[in-house]
């Protein structure tokens, strides 16, 4: 059963387990026990599973850890300390193994001192950075707490000689399970933990996470089944233990009657003004381009400040070198920096020393993200944490807004763990098989005992098997292909090929290689930075794109380099590509359609001015100009057009220069929007034969079309029961498909990053790739991993089952829509037509577009020599 | 559709009726084995479909064969007949001899010329004794595969240009969709007429000519007033280089 521990446990019983030894050392270093360790450390002395929640700095891998090092050092004193894995700790980031390995290495040195003996506890990290010769110490003399990472776990768990060490592993700690949960890296883990379960069956898991929701989810995919129900676990929540201290700042009264030039003014003085009020700044920004970005302005505006020569201002994000992170996480913990500036790469646990200001540049787009990231300053139990979101515009201000109200009201949103990702679930049948002979029966329970596979079907189960044994293949060739084989008498299953174990530990992971262009000006050997190759595919020569705040002018390409002209005066004529942008949560989403939805019921109402303004400043928790900025904004929309709410979806058509525009204002996330746009276009797109350009965002998308369509109508159409059909053609020929496709078929080992001692570029892996779709359609277009490619993009890029009751909603008329007709956009507008992620739904036939292409360019030809 | 005067597109080839010959286009045969070797695990189509193009050039073809009896004099395979240099493996071996034997129903002679993929092209080619040739030419007509430019009177004598390669391949751009299709460029080289052709290797489309750089020495100069053939279906006349790398007008 998983449930909340409610009431903490005294210290006396706590001190009345703990080593004369252990207890000494820890109250020479503590005065009390935290929140976390009362509830905590009881259940792990007991050989509970665990679930520990909490920000960041409130002690929680000491929590995880204090029970087992008692253990430890009981055993030593006894000496029946045996030599084998007592605990194995996990954790996504390697960075983070290392320094987990300090803190254990010197509280050990600590209690040899008060015992005035050595205790002989090994602890020992193996990632991928681990010599052999390591490995091979390892093997000699095993630590007794092995710290590792997910694709580590699972080469160890296919390492015959390791496996004999992991037999009777007593704990197994999990940490920022936050970060792993909602992606295929924890999907991967959840089935590498029931490997491990299934080698030391009294093993308890403990997992260890910054602010998450729903906590019982995320409980059940940490504990697993057991006979088709769910382990027990037990929840101790301290989230909201750390004092909060949120506000919103716009860095000008009036967020639209603003110049650029000023708004840029402004903001950098506030932030100025904010860093040096402070000792130590972390800010978040979204992008990897916009964290340069600010650390330039801000060296412009303030060179005697943060351009001296010794700089007290760093970057830290994902594409910068590891010598480069390590040394700005040095020189934070050494309190030589003033400011650093990261994208996402500081979220997770990282020692980065004390922070007293998080500010967060832009929406962190969810309320668990923004605790996460706010959770860095006040990194001490007791310290308040203190964060204040910068925002740019209108519709980020009452997002922000809304957004701080659930923080400060303690309204987490939900999470989505990814469920039967086959490209995984190959991954490690592959490696399940070369650690030993299963029973396909045996192999099938295993599986479904963890969360994510717990509603694995038998059809889905036995055509990965296919897929590995290579059945699709003819039997000449079916060497190259086959992975396993499959005793169809016996029903047993056993790795293939003396390449194979080679083949599972060198291409082992679930992390996707992207494929990034490096972007150079043409004539000069000067790189101005890298763009997406998906985003390269799109660009036409002469083609004027943003990158890092600069115009640039397309070329010409060659091999994995796009040459550019950097003198342009023409603005971009293709948006940018936003990748990498966060989707709005679902949650969070729906808090500010009902915002919304609240303010029109003022608005009809006729209540004054002042009477709206109390009501916002109570609602929202927002200062006076903040209010007023609001309700002028909803005030416009109102009186121009319609407020759109969660439970109204407003559809605003107008035309622009002879083509029609429609605005569905569906405030109800990227994820969602993504989805709902591709199925209301597909549905328009089939009656008429013609290519949709749609855009995406999180408050809406647009459809344009060159004559008029009836959204309206499509929205109507569209039946809740068909969506997934609809939308499995919509993406069939898109982008999205393709270079998600190539992710899956990297990681169900079809696309080889490693083999033959050659390691595969990315870019040839996309280029391949597309070859690979086509030849995977032909043997099916159910093929497996095709299958999965689109199960991803369905269910964990976008939200089908979101949408789906969304149109159910829309059935019932839940959800009514309201259709206006603008002769302009209206306020609300703006933002869904400016910024959106555009793409097109291919619905023409390639020949045909290549008729209508040809007679456009004939056209073109004969007026030019007319 | 007629290229120049006697010389017409047939689905990926190209017939030139002065010498009642047909030149076909870097194949790259066994383009999926070199994807495996490099851990792309694609189960195998290439060959058939290789087959299946090969079908409909020659009903194509018919008609234009009327007065010959429906029979090619030559066949001509104007290089990278297979693909990468390095190993040959056995179904390499027997595929190449299948295709060779196909072309054989349908032509007098076979004339295989050398690509920068061909090293291993000898042995097999003897296998079905035919003669591997630097470049063939007859009736003012050069072809040579172009990844070098000839020392020879014949190729400074000729007054046509044939070549592959490169691959040439064209994208289309319309709003946010663009997409590639194969293409036979035709400009000129030195003064004399050039006819580029495209792969016949029916799983690439090849190179994008208004967007990347081509390496062989024929087009090394600027290639903005070739003019464009897409080959596809019925064949389609696009006009200049340049004018299809104006940025396209969005409506």
């Amino acid at each position: 059963m998983i449930e909340f521990k409610t009431a903490p446990n005294q210290p006396e019983e706590l001190n009345s387990i703990l080593n004369p030894v252990v207890k000494k050392w820890f109250f020479s270093r503590f005065k009390e026990f935290s929140l976390p360790q009362l509830l905590g450390v009881m259940e792990i002395h007991s050989r509970n599973n665990v679930l520990v929640s909490a920000p960041t700095g409130a002690t929680k891998t000491l929590t995880g850890f204090l029970s087992i090092l008692n253990e430890l050092v009981n055993s030593s004193g006894s000496g029946s300390l045996e030599d084998k894995v007592y605990a194995v700790y996990i954790s996504p980031l390697k960075a983070l193994n290392e320094d987990i390995r300090v803190n254990l290495v010197e509280p050990l040195k600590e209690m040899e001192k008060i015992s005035e003996k050595k205790l002989g506890i090994r602890v020992a990290v193996r990632t991928g950075d681990t010599s052999a010769a390591e490995k091979a110490k390892m093997l000699k003399k095993p630590p007794h707490i092995l710290i590792t990472t997910p694709e580590s776990l699972g080469i160890v768990l296919s390492s015959y000689r390791f496996v004999e060490l992991l037999k009777a592993v007593e704990w197994c700690i999990v940490d920022e399970v936050h970060a792993l949960a909602e992606n295929k890296r924890g999907v991967h883990l959840s089935i590498s933990l029931e490997r491990l379960q299934s080698l030391s069956p009294q093993m308890a898991r403990v997992g260890l996470s910054a602010t998450i929701a729903p906590l019982d989810k995320v409980a059940h995919f940490l504990a697993g089944n057991e006979n088709g129900s769910p382990r027990s676990c037990k929840i101790c929540d301290a989230q909201f233990l750390k004092k909060m201290d949120l506000k919103v700042l716009s860095p000008v009264p009036d967020l639209i009657d603003v110049e650029h030039g000023k708004m840029h003014d402004a903001l950098y003085t506030l932030i100025d003004e904010l860093i040096q009020a402070h000792r130590t700044t972390l800010i978040f920004t979204n992008t990897r381009s916009a964290t340069e970005r600010v650390i330039h302005h801000l060296k412009e505006k303030f060179p005697k400040r943060y351009a001296a020569e010794d700089p007290t201002i760093g970057a830290h994000h994902g594409s910068l070198s590891k010598t480069h992170r390590h040394s700005i996480e040095q020189r934070l913990r050494e309190g030589k920096l003033k400011v650093v500036v990261s994208s996402t790469s500081l979220e997770l646990g990282i020692d980065i020393g004390y922070i007293d200001l998080v500010i967060l540049l832009g929406s962190p787009k969810s309320v668990a993200r923004a605790l996460q990231r706010i959770g860095r300053s006040g990194h001490k139990l007791h310290a308040a944490s203190k964060g204040r979101i910068i925002v740019l515009d209108r519709d980020d201000m009452v997002e922000c807004s809304v957004l701080l109200k659930s923080a400060v009201e303690k309204k987490i949103d939900r999470i989505h763990i990814p469920t039967n990702a086959l490209d995984v679930l190959a991954q490690q049948i592959f490696g399940i098989a070369i650690a030993s002979k299963i029973h396909k029966n045996d192999l099938y329970s295993l599986l479904k005992r963890s969360y994510c596979y717990a509603g694995l079907s038998l059809k889905d189960y036995n055509e990965v098997l296919d897929y590995l044994s290579g059945k699709h293949i003819s039997l000449e060739d079916r060497h190259i292909y086959a992975k396993i084989w499959v005793d169809e008498e016996t029903g047993m299953i056993g790795r293939r090929g003396r390449m194979s174990r080679v083949i599972y530990m060198t291409n082992i992971g679930t992390i996707p290689d992207e494929t990034f262009v490096t972007v150079k000006i043409a004539g000069s050997d000067h790189a101005v930075g890298k763009i997406d190759e998906a985003f390269l595919e799109r660009l036409k020569r002469n083609d004027v794109f943003m990158l890092g705040g600069d115009k640039y002018e397309f070329l010409y390409a060659k091999g994995m380099v796009a040459y550019v002209n950097a003198t342009v005066y023409r603005p971009p004529t293709i948006p940018s590509w936003f990748s990498e942008m966060l989707p709005l949560s679902f949650d969070l989403a729906l808090e500010i359609g009902k915002f919304r939805r609240l303010m029109e019921e003022k608005f009809n109402r006729n209540r004054s001015k002042a009477e709206i303004l109390d009501f916002i400043d109570e609602y929202l928790y927002v200062d006076k100009n903040t209010a007023n900025s609001i309700y002028n904004y909803m005030r416009q929309q109102y009186l121009f057009a319609e407020i759109p709410a969660d439970n109204k979806i407003v559809v605003e058509s107008y035309s622009d220069a002879g083509r029609k525009y429609v605005v569905v204002h569906s405030l109800y996330g990227r994820r969602v929007n993504d989805a709902l746009s591709r199925a209301v276009a597909f549905a328009i797109a089939r009656s008429q034969h013609r290519d949709v350009e749609i855009g995406i965002t999180d408050n809406g998308f647009y459809i344009a079309y060159e004559k008029n369509v009836n959204v309206p109508a499509a929205l109507k159409l569209l039946k809740s029961d068909k969506l997934e059909i609809v939308l499995s053609n919509a993406i069939d020929k898109s982008e999205i498909l393709k270079r998600r496709f190539r992710h899956c078929a990297a990681r169900s080992l079809m696309i080889l990053r490693n083999y033959l001692g050659r390691q595969k570029r990315v870019g040839r892996q996309q280029v391949s790739s597309m070859i690979l779709i086509n030849a995977v359609r032909r043997i099916s277009p159910d093929f497996c991993i095709l299958k999965e490619a689109r199960r991803e993009v369905l269910e964990d890029l976008m939200d089908m089952p979101t949408t789906k009751n969304l149109l159910k909603a829309i059935e019932e008329k839940k959800i009514k829509i309201k259709s206006i007709r603008t002769d302009m956009p209206s306020p609300f507008a703006f933002k869904i037509v400016l910024e959106s992620h555009t793409d097109v739904l291919k619905i023409e036939d390639k020949a045909e577009f290549l008729k209508r292409m040809h007679s456009r360019i004939m056209e073109k030809i004969g007026e030019a020599a007319a | 559709m007629e290229l120049l005067k006697g010389m017409e597109i047939v689905n990926l080839a190209l017939y030139i009726k002065k010498i009642n010959s047909l030149v076909i286009g870097d194949v790259h045969i066994g383009y999926e084995e070199a994807l495996n070797r490099r851990g792309v695990l694609i189960p195998r189509f290439h060959f058939r479909d290789v087959a299946a193009d090969l079908d409909k050039t020659f009903k194509l073809l018919q008609p234009l064969l009327k007065s010959h009896k429906g029979k090619l004099k030559n066949i001509i395979i104007n290089g990278d007949l297979k693909h990468e240099f390095g190993s040959i493996s056995g179904q390499e071996w027997r595929e190449i001899l299948k295709f060779l034997d196909i072309l054989s129903k349908h032509c007098e002679k076979i004339i295989l010329i050398k690509g920068n993929h061909d090293i291993f092209l000898g042995p097999v080619a003897k296998k079905r004794n035919i003669a591997v040739v630097e470049d063939y030419s007859a009736g003012g007509i050069f072809v040579c595969h172009g990844h070098q430019i000839p020392a020879t009177k014949q190729f400074r004598e000729a007054k046509i240009l044939v070549i592959g390669n490169e691959h040439p391949a064209v994208s289309l751009k319309d709003n946010a969709r663009t997409e590639t299709f194969k293409c036979f460029l035709k400009g000129s080289f030195r003064g004399r007429q050039m006819i580029v052709m495209p792969s016949f290797n029916p799983i690439t489309v090849g190179t994008d000519v208004l967007k990347e750089k081509f390496i062989s020495p024929f087009l090394k100069g600027s290639i903005d007033d070739f003019e464009v053939f897409v080959a596809e279906g019925d064949n389609f006349y696009f006009g200049k280089v340049k004018g299809l790398k104006q940025p396209q007008q969005t409506i």
